[in-house]
């Protein structure tokens, strides 16, 4: 840590706290999850980043969704976001969430997940190298710092949207609202 | 002066609490052959932590986990650290033996509010391994007292800087202590009480925020307190911090060794272990004392 950063931490200690350490629910739903292995272990050390394994969604605070999203599969992925506390963070790693990749004609997997939760960044490819994730994580820093790793707060702002679009392919939802909607709009 | 012993132990504690977790994370790292993560990385996680959104389960959640954390606070006040001893003048290793049960029970008390199934496993766990080394630690703590005439802390630092250190004149208690040190710090193969593979962190898997926060400041301490138990009776305190510190340290790297290497132990065979041969090498050691 040179002078720069010490200043810079002391300044803001929370989002140096934030940037330096990512607790991550590696969210295992499909082949990306055979990269995270390798990015944890030996080969690669994420731990030198910070970036650590965490076993529950209330003790994280990055969100790293891998491979594609059935439909059960999204309903527990919304129930693991809305107990992340804030501020988290969502990536989508690998082409499946972001356009549905090679299940693009699908009938039961989604298309495009930032319909249903807010996500911050992707990592593209089919699949991500595990550099990719380093890259992000290193893309997710310089966000924080400018303050635009915000897509939590849309989710707040616009939680009408997103529970529309949630219920429109689970159906009736069985946990209540996380934050107020106001059906007069 | 004595506020200032306290506030100064407290906050020494901390720091060499820390550090111990810093440096255990960045040798686990390179016995993996990776980098490691900076010394600094509890720090940074704590600060993080406390700038998080907390969920709260309701009064006893707050409640418990802060009588978990005094609880570790307290204990700490009763160990010599060099020659900081703040509560010299009461109590001794008596009363350590019942406040370091205080800090399980107040995050028993403090998670269960939260009524999640891994959390009354976690704890059940805890206890059953509570069970098991609570009877070889106490004929440890038998054997120290009888062969010292005392219980006071400070009196037991002093007899072993007159004649030898604890760990020659009473070998098979010191062994006893040193075997089911891993337990009571709960590392590697006893880690069944927050074993995040099979029960998701086990009491702390609703805790997020503060609450995170202070639960790994209390397991900051309790570790403190642990190393600091065997070095005060077996390895003859020090006669300042700085030396006390550097014999903590070999015992702490024992037991990392040990826990980089070995994997998990189910519950059962982990209690097996505690009744069996710390609890047989304890008793031997406590007859040795009486014998002599």
């Amino acid at each position: 840590m040179d002078r720069e950063q010490v200043i810079k931490a002391l300044k803001d200690s929370g989002k140096w706290g934030h940037k330096y350490s990512f607790w991550v629910v590696y969210f295992c739903t499909g082949c990306g999850i055979i990269e995270i292995p390798p990015v944890i272990t030996s080969r690669w050390d994420a731990e030198r980043f910070g970036v650590i394994p965490v076993a529950t969604p209330r003790q994280a605070n990055l969100f790293l969704i891998t491979g594609y999203v059935s439909l059960k599969t999204l309903r527990a992925i919304i129930r693991t976001y809305e107990q992340m506390p804030e501020p988290k963070y969502t990536v989508g790693f690998g082409s499946c969430p972001i356009n549905g990749g090679m299940y693009w004609d699908s009938y039961n997997t989604i298309k495009h997940l930032d319909k249903y939760i807010p996500i911050d960044g992707w990592i593209a490819g089919c699949m991500p190298r595990p550099e990719a994730i380093f890259i992000a994580v290193t893309h997710l820093w310089t966000m924080i710092d400018k303050g635009m790793a915000d897509a939590y707060k849309k989710y707040r702002e616009q939680y009408k949207y997103y529970r529309r679009n949630q219920e429109m392919v689970l159906g009736e939802l069985e946990w209540p609202p996380l934050y107020p909607i106001d059906e007069d709009e | 002066m004595v506020i200032l012993l306290i506030v100064g132990s407290i906050v020494i504690g901390f720091m060499v609490g820390v550090l111990f977790l810093g440096f255990s994370r960045k040798i686990k790292a390179r016995i993996h052959w990776r980098y490691g993560p900076p010394l600094y990385q509890p720090i940074i996680d704590i600060v993080k932590l406390f700038h998080q959104e907390s969920v709260s389960h309701g009064f006893l959640f707050d409640f418990g986990i802060l009588l978990s954390l005094g609880g570790a606070i307290v204990t700490l006040l009763f160990i010599p650290i060099g020659n900081i001893v703040p509560l010299h003048g009461s109590g001794g290793l008596l009363v350590v033996l019942y406040l370091m049960l205080i800090a399980p029970l107040g995050i028993a008390l403090s998670s269960v509010e939260a009524a999640n199934p891994n959390v009354s496993i976690g704890i059940s766990r805890k206890f059953i391994l509570a069970l098991g080394y609570e009877i070889p630690f106490l004929l440890v703590a038998l054997s120290v007292m009888t062969n010292y005439g005392t219980t006071s802390f400070v009196e037991i630092v002093e007899l072993q800087r007159a004649s030898h250190w604890g760990i020659i004149s009473m070998p098979l208690s010191g062994i006893a202590l040193l075997l089911i040190l891993p337990v009571m710090m709960g590392m590697k193969p006893f880690d069944q009480v927050g074993a995040p593979q099979e029960i998701s962190s086990g009491p702390e898997v609703e805790y997020g925020g503060i609450y995170l926060a202070l639960s790994k400041i209390q397991h900051i301490y309790l570790i403190f307190i642990d190393i600091a138990l065997f070095v005060a009776l077996f390895m003859g305190g020090g006669s300042e911090p700085l030396t006390f510190f550097m014999k903590m340290l070999p015992i702490f790297l024992i037991v990392l060794l040990i826990s980089t290497v070995y994997p998990r132990f189910r519950i059962e065979q982990a209690f097996n272990y505690c009744i069996k041969w710390p609890t047989i090498i304890a008793f031997l050691g406590l007859l040795l004392v009486i014998w002599r």
